[in-house]
């Protein structure tokens, strides 16, 4: 176990260089450079900022001083959109920002989740699993740059209960409003996988067994049918909780949080090369965790696997 | 049973939802005089929703509307914007003179003006900070708005000055000219006495009769300044010595010669004494009062950077020298300012706090400030189809903007570089309906904006007419013809042009519209192009286009010349590859005359000149459109969209409030 687990982890490295690297070449090969904006630059002006940034020596030094940066020191480098501030130091403010969402979103998606999931999947085929797998489908369908508004809109422009937007700490009331928005799509996808894995293992032999043991109801589906009809929404957890705590686009933008996923899709506008390349990087390495993270997961949860 | 419970839960939660949209859809509808609620913050502290994350807190660093607005609240200058008109009004300068041909400006310092750590601002301090706005190595992308200085521009593009190895002496641009040159402007002829440069100049803001302008001292760098203009060339020698193969005289000149590269210490700003300021341009620029109130020329504390170099904005060590000064920054969130004791005029700055929101979401915008979390808007905040809703409100701000619509097209790719052909397009657009669709903005047929230079006598460019633009084209060799049903259809080749825009809505049905004109009146369907806004701009810039490109345009100062100047430079701003020696010509003559209404005379024959060679397609003026809570006084909807915070206040008193549109005029 142990060693799978260093094995895993030495070949994260190569994997993010490759990733630095195919990152840094798409963003050479787009067209338009940070400084372009509305009004064109004189040519001399941008001579002067090239020269600032280095932009004017060969490639191979821009690349190699690029990866030696952040092999020898962890060091992206500085923002060239934002003057002055180190691309570390943004993502080490906006990361919790998104994280705190993310993981406070996806919490209530899980419980919300699997006990309609589990309430569908042990009254299946009745009301009860029909009016909530109605929810659940249209938790999937309604993306969340339309439910964020409607809950705006009923929250803050017609009951006046909760502001609208912006960040203002955690914890505060205006982190209400983007947890429900995030979290619908995940609940309902939660729900359904819930559903489909108990209802197999409810057919499963072993719930047989356990059942012709004589444990009480409660017991074969808290102590056996949840913990492998759960595998599917662990596996499911991994790039999905990667995904929402290194920010989500969409969200933070509606509400306005200084998140990750907000300097994400700036910095791809603006082409901040050192900062798309430490937000990729980042996300890579949350994901690579994540989902080493799910594989020793399903080895405790599923006496079948062994590494 | 607990689930059962749920069940019933989650069915009466959605059955809720579906009631309260339904109520709130009714509120939405429900007529009121505001937008929103309208109660006044209970401390003296204003809200504002700013739009994107500032780039920087360096103010010659940053070229975006939302980083002068708060440039505007940290910094200062000589002078300030007035709030309605936009003309300099008094700041760090009390008074200054201007010399006989607007080519030499002297400004006089008020004593008591500190930055926000105490330390007296000197005339030394605005040296420093023009000499460093416009360094190469800061690599300010506004510096260009600084090159009127005398050498600003050779020293921001790296250049040399020639000095002869024998004699010591720089050789002069009047040595190796080949045409007769123009007459100097007064801030480079010999002097008599400074004073005579200024009898017929202007001194302001309050002219007294019984001062006359003096100019200031006499200094031996006055003397360079007022000496013949040196020849610059490139830093690099093979680029020298190409242009001098072409010049016998220039050849001759550089004989025995050695390149002194152009320093800071060469740029035509001077310190005379602690509290006067003189600033020496290379030509006459009756405007530059109204530019130098921009945030490239704002005071910055030297110390302070020279410490902490660009870490100086870092929230820990930022020195300010406006009426506010930085109390906090939460990046992406807010921006928070706070009255500075320091300030020479603390006691007239009403507001305590200002908090710059970022918020880029229109609707997001919109709803802080309906909920009463925001006190106003920035520019442009309203959507069109809201228009319909909040423009009847009383706190709908409206006004013309200093900004215009226009088609640049690449005129030197046929079939574009046929006049006729230009014209025909032109003409066959009724840009009289096109605004009437955009609902706030003004059909445009020049290429200045619609009311916004008092005075200025706009020249009117051709108007729509189809039947004569279907004429032009025939004329041009794409014969036009009508068909049974009505239609037209013409021989005219479409796959060499093409119609180029950055992807936004407005773009998209600005594009739509202008390609269902040119169809149904000259039966010509132009393919349109939607562009990222990166790649859009450098294939506008670079003429990497055929056919027709989208541009806008807002007024760096108040000045026609701001718009008319695009051409007079064959490449950057310049995107139609239209560069005539005549117009550029045309356009230094206007800004030689003392005369302003001569000048604007002249002006406007110059942009008659352009309109008829038809190298852009004028669409509309811009106009201003946001929302202000009416207890916000002191704010006007000017053609900038900029504000001078300090004149700011929130009116607790409903009786005072503003029920309109604050009036532009005094």
């Amino acid at each position: 176990m142990i060693s799978f687990i260093i094995r895993r982890l030495l070949i994260t490295i190569p994997t993010i260089l490759v990733v630095i690297t195919i990152t840094w070449g798409l963003v050479r090969l787009a067209p338009g450079n940070f400084y372009t904006s509305e009004k064109n630059i004189p040519p001399a002006i941008e001579k002067n900022i090239r020269e600032k940034y280095g932009l004017d020596k060969p490639w191979y030094q821009q690349y190699g001083r690029t990866i030696w940066n952040i092999v020898r020191h962890f060091d992206f480098g500085t923002s060239l959109k934002y003057e002055g501030q180190s691309v570390n130091a943004i993502i080490a403010r906006s990361l919790p920002v998104s994280a705190t969402v993310g993981i406070l979103a996806y919490l209530l998606a899980l419980v919300v989740g699997v006990v309609t999931g589990s309430i569908a999947a042990l009254y299946a085929n009745s009301r009860r699993d029909y009016a909530s797998m109605t929810l659940a489908m249209l938790g999937i369908s309604i993306p969340n740059f339309v439910l964020g508004p409607i809950l705006v809109l009923l929250f803050s422009l017609t009951l006046y209960w909760l502001p609208p937007s912006r960040w203002n700490g955690f914890p505060s009331r205006n982190i209400i409003l983007p947890i429900l928005t995030l979290s619908g799509l995940y609940m309902a996808y939660i729900a359904r996988l819930t559903r489909a894995g108990l209802l197999e293992v409810l057919r499963s032999d072993y719930i047989r067994t356990a059942r012709a043991k004589g444990l009480s109801e409660r017991q074969v589906v808290m102590r056996h049918a949840l913990r492998g009809g759960l595998l599917p929404v662990v596996s499911y957890t991994g790039p999905a909780l990667a995904l929402l705590v290194t920010g989500t686009v969409v969200v933070e933008r509606i509400f306005v949080l200084p998140g990750l996923g907000n300097y994400f899709i700036q910095a791809s506008l603006n082409r901040d090369e050192p900062l798309i390349i430490g937000i990729v990087s980042f996300i890579a390495i949350a994901l690579l965790l994540m989902n080493l993270a799910v594989d020793v997961a399903y080895a405790y949860l599923d006496p079948r696997i062994r590494y | 049973m607990p689930e059962f419970r749920l069940n019933y839960l989650l069915s009466g939660c959605l059955i809720l939802a579906c009631v309260c949209a339904g109520i709130s859809c009714s509120v939405v509808a429900t007529p009121g005089d505001f937008y929103g609620s309208t109660t006044p913050p209970k401390q003296n502290i204003f809200r504002y929703v700013n739009g994107d994350e500032p780039e920087s807190l360096d103010p010659p660093i940053s070229t975006g509307q939302p980083e002068a607005r708060i440039y505007m609240s940290l910094f200062e200058g000589l002078v300030e914007y007035d709030p309605k008109s936009l003309n300099a009004i008094p700041a760090i300068a009390e008074t200054w003179e201007v010399n006989n041909d607007s080519s030499e400006f002297v400004f006089h310092l008020r004593h008591n003006a500190r930055f926000s750590n105490g330390e007296p601002i000197k005339a030394q301090d605005f040296v420093y900070s023009l000499r460093r706005a416009i360094s190469p190595e800061l690599a300010s992308k506004n510096s260009y708005l600084a090159y009127y200085v005398a050498y600003a521009q050779a020293y921001n593009e790296h250049r040399v000055f020639l000095r002869d190895r024998n004699t010591q002496q720089f050789v002069l641009e009047k040595d190796v000219a080949e045409a007769e040159p123009l007459t100097p402007p007064f801030s480079q002829r010999a002097l008599n006495s400074p004073a005579a440069e200024y009898e017929s100049g202007t001194i302001g803001p309050k002219p007294d009769p019984a001062v006359k302008p003096a100019g200031g001292a006499d200094t031996a760098f006055h003397r360079f300044m007022h000496s013949p203009a040196r020849l610059i060339m490139p830093a690099e020698e093979a680029k020298r010595t190409k242009l001098a193969d072409s010049n016998p005289k220039l050849k001759t000149a550089l004989q025995n010669t050695e390149p002194v590269a152009v320093s800071a210490e060469d740029v035509g700003a001077e310190a005379i004494d602690d509290y006067t300021v003189r600033i020496s341009l290379s030509q006459p620029a009756p405007y530059f009062l109204g530019l130098i109130a921009h945030q490239l020329f704002r005071v910055v504390p030297r110390k302070v950077i020279e410490q902490y170099g660009a870490q100086w904005t870092d929230p820990a060590h930022i020195v300010t020298g406006g009426p506010f000064r930085l109390k906090a920054w939460r990046p992406y969130n807010e921006l928070v300012v706070e009255r500075d004791p320091m300030y020479w005029d603390a006691a007239n700055v009403h507001l305590d706090e200002i908090h710059f929101f970022v918020s880029t979401d229109n609707p997001t915008s919109l709803n802080l400030y309906r909920v009463g979390e925001a006190d106003a808007v920035l520019n442009h905040t309203v959507p069109n189809a809201w228009l319909g809703t909040i423009r009847p409100k009383k706190d709908y701000m409206d006004g013309s903007e200093a900004a215009i619509v226009y088609l640049n097209i690449n005129v030197t790719r046929p079939p574009m570089n046929d006049l006729r052909v230009r014209r025909a397009f032109n003409m066959a657009i009724d840009k009289v309906n096109y605004s009437k669709s955009r609902l706030i903005t003004k059909p445009l047929s020049a290429f200045t904006p619609e009311g916004i230079f008092v005075g200025y006598p706009q020249p009117k460019g051709e108007g729509f007419d189809p039947e004569q633009a279907r004429k032009l084209l025939t004329e041009a060799g794409f014969p036009v013809t009508k068909q049974g049903d009505g239609s037209y259809q013409c021989k005219f080749p479409v796959e060499q042009v093409e119609f180029i825009y950055n992807s936004n809505s407005a773009n998209k049905a600005l594009a739509e519209f202008m390609q269902a004109q040119w169809k149904q009146n000259l039966g010509v369907t132009v393919p349109l192009r939607s562009m990222e806004f990166k790649t859009f701009m450098p294939a506008r810039a670079n003429l990497d286009y055929k056919g027709f490109a989208v541009g806008i345009w807002g007024a760096d100062y108040m000045d026609p010349f701001t718009f008319l100047g695009l051409f007079s430079t064959p490449g950057g701003v310049n995107g139609t590859g239209w560069y005539d020696l005549k117009y550029v010509a045309m356009l230094d003559e206007a800004n030689r005359n003392l005369n302003q209404q001569e000048r604007y005379q002249q002006m406007a024959k110059a942009e008659k000149y352009l309109l008829e060679n038809q190298p852009v397609i004028p669409i509309e003026t811009s106009s201003v459109n946001f929302l202000k809570k009416p207890y916000v006084k002191g704010m006007y909807p000017n053609a900038a969209s900029l504000y001078p915070w300090k004149f700011v206040y929130i009116e607790r008193d409903s009786a005072k409030w503003d029920y309109s549109i604050p009036s532009l005029a005094d």
